[in-house]
């Protein structure tokens, strides 16, 4: 049996996951002369056409009303990896390269949820998991994910982790 | 016999707090100790093989992390040829700008640093600080915590704080279960202050993330680093696990800061024969690899080490003074009890508040003392007047302003007021009339009726599982009837779709405008350059309400 | 006043209770002169759901016999075990050798324990109660401030640890907050950190210990 509250959130989600495919990720990818710099910088004032949740919605489109009536949801205030991207080249336009880097590994684990984040960050804790377990989710992280960056990431701590002693016992 | 005038030194509050002597050997000093690294770097194919004297093969965690993601390598073997000296005066000397000085600070090894800081008093060390601070304006952050772990109390606290001027607040619990309403309440109540403040609750790591993914929280900065490997075992963690929580954090559009401070290593027993400093400096670059903005140390809750060692005061200063030399927000300590001594506490503070800092006190406590869960601030509720004056007599911004008590009775009110509200919408816990009244004249949790805490433990367990968000609690204040303020809390939750306030030293005014390291840079060079007060700001902290005015007198 | 009945069932519990603590013969930690520990085996994982395990750092009772504020550590135990026995569970201590933290000494302790509930203490007596599903740096109650823990205290922790342990949820021990116990306290804390530390052995498994007070 299906209520309509459960009919209407599945509708929501296609359509949000529709909206995704055809605007957001394209514009950034068809406009590769415009990297962001301070200039740009804050994005919500200077770039506030641009930028959208990951959902499609555009900060303007978030309104009290959007939330009263159900169409703004936990979803709609979260940030999208483009954003993330275009922060990390901020970034790099006043020479913050460690906190870019770290902010594009923050753009692939937009992909991961909630609760897989929360669990990978434990394993990653010292005497939690063994090789094997690491590199699994390393594995995951690069295949499920496409979250290169963090794989390889993950990777290396599972070598080094290694090495000093810090895995399962 | 007696004396008479050491009886009476003898029972000066000064006497009261602990002290010991130095102990090198097991790391128990505060810089400058003879067992330090030496400091080196060299690169092979543009990896770094030696570090401080350390062959790669002999690295550890930390020595990798840093040797591999903490310092600029372009850089590095020509600015560790320089003199130490030579790099000690240039931070010390307003002719040479910020800009200049970041692209060779960055390529440095810790040793390094703490070489270069170790030529410098803490004149020099404050001049330091005011140049090199990432953002320009100064800005200040407190705690709203209390003994009962009371919700009322803190979103009273929040908003009265907020009136008052910090631009950050953060919460704490009692008891690890009431982390959600704490984080709920300080959310709500510094809205009520003021709209834009940010706010998080202190709770262990993953706890803690949970609650920002919620949207019941700002911002993160109990985020601990360590300056050893088995400290930061024992801190249940690994640069590779922390460097993660760092990016979880801000793919979940989430401001973070680190947390480390000087005394850490030893207080926990694996100083491993380095001085405070030092190893402090390792968790200054761990935090710099991470990719993390910021960092809030200044010894913060391990002060009493430094404090009880020679020279450990200009140590801590030393210690924000690197924060900054790594381009990195720096949330500057004053955030615990130092001393008995009012004299000690305040010559302490002043060496942050005089340079300012992106945060001066990394929390001043909001409440009085007895209920600051973080064991208690160097400054207080009690001392607002005393900080108002210093400002004033100083002509120096330290984030605060004189408030009026009307005012102040008034946003306590609303923020108890809403509170109740939002609890009864989300189906909390009852918050009654009493308790209401009760939070807009409190000076601390003693005038607070006592609540039910297992039922709030249940509530709070329950809101947990039951998935409340901050867009649950928007919705409860519209359907309350506070229309402003639900905009706020909205306001709030659309930072995290642009991330602007994820930059370096971000904080934002009541507009919502993000002010930060990146559209509001620090740019001292000297006399009549960098931070100056407007001339309102300066009318404000001037207007003490127990100045007298010569035109009352007729 | 009105007496309901469930308030009369908790009236009866509690005298019951007394009465059972006098029959058992629970001493208090005044009798106590000395303490003895002995070794006898590495520390297995309990069966017995009526347990609590008390963890103890590398140097308690044996490197340091006394607290910060130099209560004897004999006391501390004694009040532990009295509070423990009082809700009519079982003590078992064992030592923690791999950690000084006093975080996962105690969680050490829960993951041994049968009821899954174990206290962890150190010598300078900051202690914690905790649950083995825990993570190690959370806890179920913390008592960070060493200097404040008074004998009473130490019994109302060993209390409310067996109350957990029997699945009740008990009013957490008041939280007790001296601001001033840092500038006073936290440079010493250091050196008998340091002192706990120097036994700490990396790789060996926690010890089963027989308790005897003389």
């Amino acid at each position: 049996m299906m209520d309509n509250a459960v009919l209407e959130k599945m509708i929501k989600e296609v359509m949000s996951s529709m909206n995704k495919e055809d605007s957001y990720t394209s514009k950034t990818e068809s406009a590769p002369g415009a990297r962001m710099t301070e200039a740009n910088y804050p994005l919500s004032e200077k770039m506030g056409k641009t930028i959208k949740a990951p959902t499609g919605k555009t900060l303007d489109e978030i309104t009290i009303e959007g939330v009263m009536n159900g169409t703004i949801t936990a979803n709609d205030v979260k940030i999208a990896p483009e954003t993330l991207e275009m922060q990390a080249q901020v970034a790099e336009s006043v020479g913050r390269d460690a906190f870019a880097r770290n902010l594009r590994r923050a753009a692939e684990l937009i992909a991961v949820p909630d609760a897989r984040v929360l669990e990978i960050y434990n394993a990653l804790r010292p005497y939690r998991s063994t090789k094997a377990e690491l590199l699994e989710i390393a594995d995951e992280l690069e295949s499920k994910y496409c979250c290169k960056i963090n794989s390889a990431f993950v990777r290396e701590a599972a070598m080094l982790y290694e090495s000093r002693g810090r895995l399962k016992k | 016999m007696k004396s008479k005038r050491f009886q009476v030194l003898s029972e000066r509050p000064v006497n009261k707090d602990g002290f010991v002597k130095e102990w090198p050997e097991v790391g128990l000093i505060a810089m400058n100790s003879p067992y330090d690294p030496k400091p080196s770097v060299k690169l092979e194919n543009g990896v770094i093989v030696e570090l401080d004297g350390k062959k790669r093969a002999d690295f550890d965690l930390l020595d990798t992390f840093i040797a591999d993601y903490s310092i600029n390598k372009e850089n590095t073997e020509k600015v560790m040829a320089m003199d130490s000296l030579k790099l000690a005066h240039m931070l010390a000397d307003i002719n040479v700008g910020r800009d200049e000085l970041v692209k060779l600070t960055t390529a440095m090894t810790p040793a390094k640093v703490v070489e270069i800081v170790g030529h410098m008093n803490v004149l020099e060390l404050m001049m330091a600080l005011t140049k090199m601070r990432a953002r320009k304006t100064p800005s200040n952050q407190c705690h709203v915590t209390n003994l009962k772990d009371n919700p009322i109390q803190i979103a009273a606290d929040a908003a009265e704080a907020a009136l008052r001027g910090f631009d950050e607040q953060e919460t704490t619990v009692g008891i690890a279960r009431y982390a959600p309403f704490n984080a709920l309440a300080l959310l709500v109540g510094a809205q009520v202050g003021r709209p834009g403040i940010l706010t998080q609750c202190a709770v262990e790591e993953a706890t803690e993330l949970i609650l920002g993914m919620r949207g019941l929280t700002a911002y993160a900065e109990t985020v601990s680093v360590y300056g050893t490997e088995q400290v930061f075992i024992d801190g249940d963690d690994t640069p590779w696990s922390k460097s993660f929580l760092a990016s979880a954090y801000a793919s979940r559009g989430l401001k973070m800061r680190y947390t480390s401070g000087t005394g850490s290593e030893v207080l926990m027993g694996y100083a491993e024969k380095k001085s405070m400093l030092y190893l402090e400096a390792r968790c200054i670059f761990v935090t710099k690899g991470a990719g993390v903005q910021g960092l809030q140390n200044g010894s913060i809750s391990c002060i009493g080490v430094p404090g009880g060692v020679p020279g450990g005061i200009r140590a801590v200063l030393a210690e924000n003074v690197i924060t900054t030399m790594m381009d990195l927000e720096v949330a500057s300590g004053n955030d615990q009890t130092f001393s008995h001594s009012d004299i000690r506490r305040t010559a302490r503070t002043l060496m942050q508040m005089i340079p300012g800092t992106d945060f001066i006190f990394s929390g001043y406590s909001a409440t009085p003392n007895y209920d600051n869960m973080f064991a208690g601030s160097n400054f207080d509720a009690d001392d607002y007047d005393d900080y108002n004056i210093l400002q004033r007599d100083l002509k120096v911004d330290g984030g605060l302003r004189p408030v009026l008590e009307e005012e102040v009775v008034k946003v306590r009110n609303k923020a108890a007021k809403v509170l109740q509200c939002v609890f009864k919408e989300l189906d909390l816990t009852v918050i009654t009339d009493e308790e209401v009244e009760a939070a807009t004249y409190a000076h601390g949790s003693k005038d607070m009726p006592d609540r039910n805490v297992v039922d709030d433990l249940n509530s709070t367990e329950d809101m947990m599982k039951r998935g409340i968000t901050g867009i649950d609690v928007v919705k409860a204040i519209k359907k309350s009837g506070y229309d402003d303020l639900a905009e706020s809390l909205l306001g709030m939750l659309k930072l995290r779709v642009s991330g602007d306030h994820l930059h370096t030293s971000a904080i934002i005014d009541s507009n919502f405008h993000v002010i930060s390291a990146v559209n509001d840079k620090n740019d001292y060079r000297g006399p009549g350059t960098g931070y100056a007060m407007s001339e309102a700001r300066w009318n404000e902290v001037q207007d003490i309400p127990n100045a007298i005015d010569a035109a009352d007198y007729k | 006043m009105e007496i309901n009945e469930k308030v009369l069932k908790s009236i009866i519990e509690e005298v019951l209770q007394n009465l059972k603590v006098q029959e058992s013969g629970i001493t208090t930690s005044n009798d106590v002169a000395d303490l003895k520990l002995s070794s006898v085996g590495p520390a297995a994982v309990g069966k017995r759901k009526d347990e609590v395990i008390i963890g103890i750092a590398p140097a308690f009772g044996e490197y340091q016999t006394k607290t910060i504020t130099k209560i004897p550590h004999g006391k501390v135990l004694k009040e532990i075990m009295a509070g423990i026995e009082e809700e009519g569970l079982v003590p078992r201590v064992i030592r923690v050798l791999r950690t000084s933290d006093v975080s996962f000494i105690a969680h050490n302790a829960a993951t041994l324990s049968g009821s899954g509930i174990g206290i962890g203490i150190q010598s300078k007596g900051t202690t914690v109660i905790h649950q083995k599903d825990l993570l190690p740096l959370s806890n179920v109650e913390l008592f960070p401030q060493a200097p404040l823990i008074t004998l009473d205290v130490y019994r109302a922790i060993g209390r409310n640890a067996a109350k957990y342990a029997k699945g009740e949820s008990p009013s957490p021990v008041p939280t007790m907050n001296d601001q001033m116990a840092r500038p006073k306290y936290q440079a010493i804390a250091a050196l008998l950190h340091i002192k706990e530390t120097e036994h700490v052995k990396q790789d060996a498994p926690a010890e089963e210990l027989k308790v005897i007070f003389e």
